[in-house]
């Protein structure tokens, strides 16, 4: 499947960002991450780590015994009179989506925001069919209208201006509008309300879905969650196989850390709790639902035991929102639907490493992402893990870096391995700079080098840091016992 | 279809080392976190009120029967109610709020007609089957006498409960729903912040919240 995605290269992307868009961006992290600490200062630090720790403990329960879990949820969506279907991967599931609104001779089709649809290119499918897809969320809608691409997770419109946004209503939906927020929501209200009283089916993805009871758990604040799966006849939910929980108690610990991660709410607004369709006409609700376990990648994420706890994400944002260099560039440098450090492991491991492999170097490696993580996974080490993977290769795909490259790092892993070694070379070095020297400072470097000093000057080499060590403290160092009995550390 | 099922159940197992007859080990315990602990009924119902008037809700104190009617015609003024429609639960028959709305001129609409004469509806007004003081939320069951559409289409939503149904968290409310097709979690008015960040209550969702603790149900 990477084989359809062009290679993303982060660095040409974040050169083309607009500098308004990390100022735009800043101030909705900033927002989160405030809002955030406030939550959970309420609630009291060792209260919201023993929260995170139990979070972590059963997603990673879950993503264990996921064969389990699958086949609990799949027999009790089956028993509340629901469809289940299993899509290997994006084709798939476009597929099974497609003849499910084509039954029902579907023209439109309402949708509230899911990553899962995003990564299977859902809308582009139906559309190519002739079938109208209208995305509910109020972001989702706008950056649907202005043909463009989410840049934060949860407020994926953060790129745009109110002034922006009322010109864009002008050209595509021909009103007039005032710039200014609650008049321009409430022109989307009254567009969307009237879709979602004529589609014929409505799209969703899903935060969870309990095995226990085959419950999906849908959380949205705008209510356009609710009005996705209560008032078109169909309800079609994309759900990646990760989704799943065990039962209600341990939804109860995961419900408590997605908003107050995300959006720094205790509760979102609405969350929607659907086992099965509507069992009496009278109550509303879908005639028929139907469940989508969506795979696309992630058994094989689960394959590599180092990088299997990306799997724990529950898609809240925060570490988005605590990245430096998220902050600096948005999503949109991401390439691809998810973006920030989750996109920066996810992506590659999703599409493969030919076409991702620049987005594990996209980090600082600060670790502020594991940091914040509710559920605890470990981003920096993935992040390290999926460098070392893109350099040297894995099953997917071949090493992205050259074999000459590869050989200079292992020449210098040699170097760097051995005190003897590593004081001889710089022994050499400071002998072969000599000639370059000219006011203390070297002008010229052969090639590669040479890329340094075509701009500035490079300093002098001063020998080794060893060496510098022995002459500054008078060998005190030398005189201690070697540590560990290792005989290294001189 | 079956082929799909088998080959990703096939593959989760062999990432997992894992055969269909594989244990599943016990749940992590999740004791450690469990809920806070609530404080006397008053307190709660206090912080109830507070907490869904921090989320841009209207939240009061209803002491009985009698002045419930006349807070419904504070509502219908104030919010320029002329159609509505409610839920048929025993508590709202037993307040006599259609009775009362009817008597202040507004027209009521069946709850199970066509979505479409709901959304024409000023005012919805449901019971809650259970609410959690520390977030504000309250908790909304689906039933043929309880249809899910009330509490989301029309303009303004009024939530009706007693004292007896808050509960301490999440976990204990949950113990409600258990073999309900639907229930929704409802936590302050629909709101969104995505032009600008400015905070725009109303987007899809009722445009008002308002919450009423009955005390002498």
């Amino acid at each position: 499947m990477s084989r359809h995605f062009p290679t993303i290269d982060f660095r040409a992307n974040a050169r083309r960002v607009a500098p308004a868009v990390p100022a735009a961006v800043q101030r909705a992290t900033m927002r989160f991450l405030a809002n955030r600490a406030a939550v959970v200062q309420e609630m009291g630090q060792a209260r919201w780590e023993d929260l995170r720790r139990a979070a972590h403990d059963l997603r990673l329960h879950t993503v264990e015994h996921l064969d389990y879990y699958l086949a609990r949820a799949e027999a009790q969506i089956l028993a509340a009179g629901g469809a289940v279907h299993w899509a290997r991967d994006a084709a798939e599931a476009r597929r099974i989506v497609l003849s499910i609104a084509q039954q029902h001779g579907a023209r439109c089709v309402v949708k509230a925001k899911s990553m899962a649809t995003e990564e299977i290119g859902l809308n582009h499918a139906l559309e190519a069919a002739g079938i109208e897809v209208l995305e509910t969320d109020l972001g989702e809608y706008l950056v649907q209208l202005a043909g463009q691409g989410p840049s934060h997770i949860i407020v994926p419109a953060v790129h745009m201006t109110k002034e922006g946004i009322a010109s864009l209503f002008r050209q595509r939906l021909g009103v007039d509008a005032p710039a200014e927020p609650q008049a321009l929501a409430g022109i989307a209200r009254s567009r969307l309300r009237e879709a979602f009283l004529s589609a014929e089916v409505g799209i969703t993805g899903a935060n969870f879905l309990v095995a226990e009871t085959g419950t999906l758990v849908i959380v949205t604040n705008e209510g356009n969650g609710r009005m996705c799966t209560t008032l078109p006849p169909v309800h079609v939910a994309v759900v990646g196989i990760e989704k799943v929980v065990p039962d209600w108690e341990s939804l109860t610990v995961l419900l408590k850390v997605l908003a107050r991660s995300a959006t720094g709410q205790k509760l979102s607004c609405y969350t929607s709790f659907i086992t099965g369709p509507r069992r009496d006409p009278a109550e509303h609700g879908p005639r028929q639902l139907h469940v989508v376990v969506l795979d696309n990648g992630r058994t094989r994420i689960l394959r590599d035991a180092r990088a299997r706890e990306t799997l724990l994400c529950v898609r809240c944002g925060s570490c988005l929102n605590v990245c430096p260099v998220y902050n600096h560039v948005g999503g949109h440098a991401y390439g691809w639907v998810y973006s920030g450090p989750i996109g920066a492991i996810l992506t590659p491991q999703l599409l493969g490493t030919a076409v991702a492999g620049s987005l594990p170097f996209a980090s600082t490696l600060c670790g502020a992402c594991s940091e914040i993580c509710p559920v605890k996974i470990p981003i920096h080490e993935i992040l390290l893990h999926l460098r070392r993977r893109a350099m040297e290769g894995d099953e997917m795909d071949p090493p992205v870096a050259s074999g000459l490259i590869r050989a200079g790092a292992k020449v210098s892993a040699w170097f760097l391995r051995s005190p003897w070694l590593y004081a001889a070379a710089a022994h050499l070095a400071g002998m072969m700079q000599r000639p370059l020297w000219r006011d203390g400072w070297l002008h010229w470097l052969p090639p590669p080098l040479g890329r340094w000093t075509l701009v500035r000057p490079f300093p002098t080499f001063q020998g080794d840091f060893r060496s510098w060590w022995r002459r500054r403290r008078g060998g005190r160092i030398a005189a201690r016992p070697p540590r560990n009995g290792t005989g290294r550390d001189d | 279809m079956t082929e799909a099922r088998e080959a990703i159940l096939r593959d989760v197992r062999a990432a997992l080392g894992r055969s269909e007859s594989s244990p599943v080990a016990p749940m992590p315990a999740t004791a450690g976190v469990r809920a806070r602990e609530p404080g006397s009924l008053e307190d709660e119902v206090d912080l109830l009120l507070a907490e869904v008037r921090r989320l841009d809700g209207v939240a009061k104190r209803v002491p009985d029967r009698g002045s419930l009617a006349s807070a419904l015609a504070g509502l219908v003024n104030a919010e320029a109610i002329r159609k509505a429609t409610l839920w048929s639960t025993s508590g709202l028959v037993r307040w006599g709020v259609a009775e009362a709305l009817r008597a202040l001129g507004v027209e009521l609409i069946a709850p199970g007609t066509d979505p479409r004469d709901l959304a024409e509806c000023d005012l919805g007004v449901t019971e809650a089957d259970a609410a959690i003081p520390e977030t504000g939320t309250l908790l909304l069951r689906s039933s043929a006498a309880q249809p899910r559409s009330v509490s989301l289409l029309p303009r303004v939503h009024l939530a009706i409960l007693t004292p007896a149904v808050l509960r301490p968290d999440l976990h204990h409310a949950f113990a409600e729903v258990s073999g309900s097709g639907y229930c929704v979690l409802i936590t302050g008015p629909s709101r969104t912040a995505d032009i600008e960040l400015a905070v725009t209550i109303g987007v899809h969702g009722p445009r008002a919240l308002h919450v009423w603790v009955v005390e002498q149900p």
